[in-house]
């Protein structure tokens, strides 16, 4: 039976690159697939929303109406790929929410995927989050992310423990090049003659790091 | 053959959640394959029907008739279990009928398995219920009911004065109902179905529903809270120990 991936992007902390990631997962996917919906769960941070407007709708986990339009569309086996940006704000309650209405066993009945892309700090509220993550989430749905340009240096031994997937870090400048609202990652690499640039060598192991994961999880499933 | 078992569910005040705590034993009693029977002494509307109505009947409890209709078929009925859900104000008047008829004689004798769900309101005025209840428990199994699906800031009272009201009852136990999602009680209320079967996203009939993931994990997970609480007081053991042997297979 196919089944459908619900990538949720996440970390408690703030400015961790967490957009960044569900912004290239989710161009990747429509590269791959030709679809992918996404959710933007923020209020306080550059949001995934004013990247991609064309798939991505906003979401709220802050009160019973917003959790059943988000949670009654994650749930269903359509096989479209979701992405969920989820804020630093919403982490808690989105987990707890999660927990409580048996997310994870619901959603493997139904054909769906959910895989967790924890973004990883060293700070303390990080380590709490992803020790909140472990009792919740069986280890084969739960990665962590390791963003080079904010966790400098070796990953905290906590998190090395888990799958990772590795973001490596762009010099400033191309950080503020691809920050641009208007610059896609896919159209990049479309329209770029030069296949050595250090951008779009980035993005081309990125989307491998992509594949692989998603190739990973087939596999976990035969 | 097992007593039968009756339990009433009652409080004076309107309100509390009488019929909602209803409504969890008969889905516990049926989780766990204990046949079970229901009266609605909420005459003539039936709130408790509406939602069990193929176990459910309503009843006028002060009429010597429908009393009748209760306590005569109680060895001959095969439901092992009566529930009665004691519309408001009518818990002391009730228990008093209970008196009257001898019922509570059989009960002390060892004839009856006699519990009361005594559901507590925030007010004052449900610690003097305790003490007015008190004097009809001989021989009843007493569980004091604290209901907060309705309001989370519930039970602010004293807890010295509380324990005062508590402790006039011998062997009275305690239960915490906890509190429940607004928006998914009401989509219970809405759908009319018991809450096993909301959760098992069912209509009445059985048909396949549409009920709200979200809610249906919210009852869910509420449900198995209230359950626990079931468990925890040993509540399938009323109804003897060939029961016991059930309990497990209605998990949800």
């Amino acid at each position: 039976m196919s089944t459908t991936p619900v990538y949720i992007v996440c970390s408690p902390r703030p400015l961790v690159g967490r957009t960044l990631i569900a912004r290239l997962l989710s161009e990747f996917l429509l590269l791959q697939d030709g679809a992918v919906a996404a959710f933007d769960i923020n209020l306080k941070e550059p949001s995934l929303l004013e990247y991609l407007p064309q798939i991505t709708e906003t979401a709220e986990v802050d009160n019973t109406f917003g959790k059943m339009a988000l949670m009654d569309r994650v749930i269903v086996n359509d096989g479209v790929a979701k992405v969920i940006d989820l804020g630093f704000h919403a982490f808690d309650e989105f987990f707890t929410m999660s927990n409580e209405i048996g997310f994870m066993k619901e959603a493997a009945r139904r054909g769906v995927t959910p895989v967790i892309l924890f973004v990883a700090d060293n700070d303390r509220v990080s380590l709490r989050g992803y020790a909140t993550l472990r009792e919740q989430i069986p280890p084969n749905r739960l990665f962590i992310v390791d963003n080079e340009y904010v966790l400098r240096g070796e990953l905290p031994a906590v998190f090395a423990r888990g799958k990772v997937v590795q973001i490596a870090a762009l010099p400033a400048f191309l950080k503020t090049y691809i920050d641009r609202l208007t610059f896609s990652f896919t159209g990049y690499l479309r329209n770029e003659k030069d296949q050595s640039t250090e951008l779009y060598q980035w993005i081309r192991r990125n989307y491998f790091s992509f594949r692989e994961l998603g190739l990973h999880l087939m596999l976990q499933r035969s | 053959m097992a007593k039968p078992v009756v339990i009433v569910v009652g409080a004076d005040k309107g309100g509390v959640g009488k019929t909602t705590v209803s409504r969890t034993l008969l889905d516990y009693f049926s989780a766990n394959n204990v046949p079970t029977r229901a009266f609605d002494t909420e005459s003539p509307r039936g709130t408790l029907r509406r939602f069990h109505p193929d176990i459910t009947e309503i009843v006028d409890m002060t009429t010597a008739s429908d009393q009748m209709k209760i306590f005569d078929t109680l060895s001959s009925a095969s439901p092992s279990v009566t529930v009665i859900d004691v519309r408001a104000g009518l818990m002391s008047p009730a228990l008093a009928s209970l008196r009257d008829i001898g019922f509570l004689d059989a009960a002390k004798s060892g004839q009856i398995t006699f519990a009361v769900f005594h559901i507590l309101g925030p007010s004052i005025a449900s610690l003097d219920e305790i003490a007015e209840t008190a004097n009809f428990m001989q021989g009843a199994k007493y569980f004091l009911v604290k209901n907060f699906i309705n309001n989370t800031s519930f039970f602010e009272w004293d807890q010295a004065t509380y324990n005062s009201y508590f402790h006039r009852i011998k062997d009275a136990t305690e239960l915490t109902i906890p509190k429940l999602n607004e928006m998914a009680y009401e989509q219970v209320e809405v759908a009319s179905v018991p809450f096993l079967k909301f959760v098992a996203n069912k209509r009445f009939n059985d048909d396949a529903a549409n009920y709200s993931f979200v809610l249906r994990g919210y009852v869910r997970h509420w449900l198995a809270n209230v359950w626990s609480e079931f468990d925890r007081i040993k509540l399938t053991d009323l109804v003897g120990p060939g029961s016991a042997e059930a309990r497990g297979e209605g998990g949800i």
